[in-house]
């Protein structure tokens, strides 16, 4: 039987142990970003700043709801929450309220979340490649709209 | 590596890119030698959340996707070999892949949509796989997994790791990224007998070439 092929065992455990964010702070994950937002509401749900949202996700509250672009979400009452006097926007009801998944380890304070499916939906249903934003290996901030006029191929492969 | 740079630069088109995105929460330390051992001059992403595979839905590597000039997509979704490959360990050999997709790769770079290498929207639909809520939550628990894997907090990462592959159990992704961790790597037996019920099951894991 041939050897398992594996380009760095050496490097299976590449990290070493550090802290996850400074104490008291929360993380949030989301397409690949880590916020670290250091005022953060309950632990059992996430409040957040309403500033902080646009920084987590892109939306905006306004008048009209919660924005992004041409979509606005209508507030809802579970949306905003004040605790000791201080208001906070529910990140973890919205995101339930649209149905975009998500994963909290709330003991450490470290909330993921998913791909929002509707945005999703709406450009694989039609078979248009899905927008996206990466770093390179050079630090340049690669995005699929960067290459509208050209053909690409998007190829996946691991060390692994 | 090192072929799809020859196949780059034999194609040499400036309205041609090729992004390739490694799919390894080792990161840089992990991909980025292959890389350069490549001398790659084409896109290089280090993506350790895999959020192409996600993405795209795919569940393996290699997999990828045509996009032509105005986004969409006219190819997916198959095992992405640029040409057959051979695996030795003095004992045994491996091979690989196929002498058919670079040459279609080539046609289309060329011909664009009077190529016979692309496919029909519908075929291109059908291809895409859905991706299921559970699927995306199993998203978000791999990336909390990496989070606590690269601050060293292996036993929570290794609880969400093993969250995301109860979730999405069609991700040959999570499951071998997950042996890397182990001596036995991600291409020993445990994979093999993995794959081989993944089979019996009537699942697959590319899409048929059909080349």
């Amino acid at each position: 039987m041939a050897k398992p092929m594996m380009a760095f065992p050496q490097l299976r455990h590449p990290f070493t142990t550090s802290a996850l964010h400074p104490p008291g702070s929360t993380s949030v994950l989301y397409q690949g970003k880590t916020l670290t937002l250091s005022t953060t509401g309950a632990d059992d749900e996430l409040l957040i700043r309403a500033e902080d949202l646009t920084r987590i996700n892109g939306f905006e509250v306004k008048a009209e709801g919660v924005c992004l672009g041409d979509l606005c979400i209508p507030l809802q009452d579970t949306f905003n929450v004040t605790l000791a006097d201080q208001n906070w926007f529910n990140l973890s009801a919205f995101a339930r309220f649209i149905g975009q998944p998500f994963v909290a380890d709330t003991q450490n304070r470290v909330w993921s979340f998913a791909e929002i499916p509707a945005k999703r939906e709406s450009t694989l249903s039609a078979a248009m490649a899905p927008e996206f934003e990466l770093t390179d290996r050079k630090g340049a901030v690669i995005r699929m709209s960067d290459f509208k006029g050209k053909k690409a191929l998007i190829v996946t492969w691991s060390s692994w | 590596m090192p072929v799809w740079q020859r196949i780059y630069e034999e194609i040499d088109n400036p309205d041609f890119v090729i992004i390739c995105a490694a799919q390894d929460t080792g990161g840089e330390a992990v991909a980025g030698p292959i890389f350069d051992a490549a001398g790659a001059t084409y896109i290089q992403i280090v993506d350790e959340n895999h959020r192409i595979s996600s993405l795209f839905n795919f569940v393996n590597v290699p997999s990828s996707a045509w996009i032509d000039e105005t986004g969409r997509i006219v190819r997916i979704d198959e095992g992405t070999y640029s040409q057959i490959h051979a695996i030795s360990d003095g004992q045994e050999t491996i091979t690989f892949g196929n002498d058919v997709y670079t040459p279609a790769l080539k046609d289309w770079i060329e011909n664009g949509e009077n190529s016979p290498y692309i496919n029909a929207p519908e075929q291109v639909s059908e291809n895409i796989r859905t991706h299921s809520k559970e699927q995306l939550k199993a998203d978000a628990a791999f990336c909390l997994g990496n989070f606590f894997r690269v601050h060293g907090h292996n036993d929570l990462a290794d609880h969400y790791w093993a969250l995301a592959q109860t979730l999405n159990p069609e991700s040959i992704n999570f499951f071998r990224q997950n042996l890397t961790l182990t001596e036995e790597g991600s291409a020993g037996n445990t994979f093999r007998q993995r794959i081989s019920e993944y089979i019996s099951q009537g699942k697959d894991y590319y899409r048929p070439l059909d080349i």
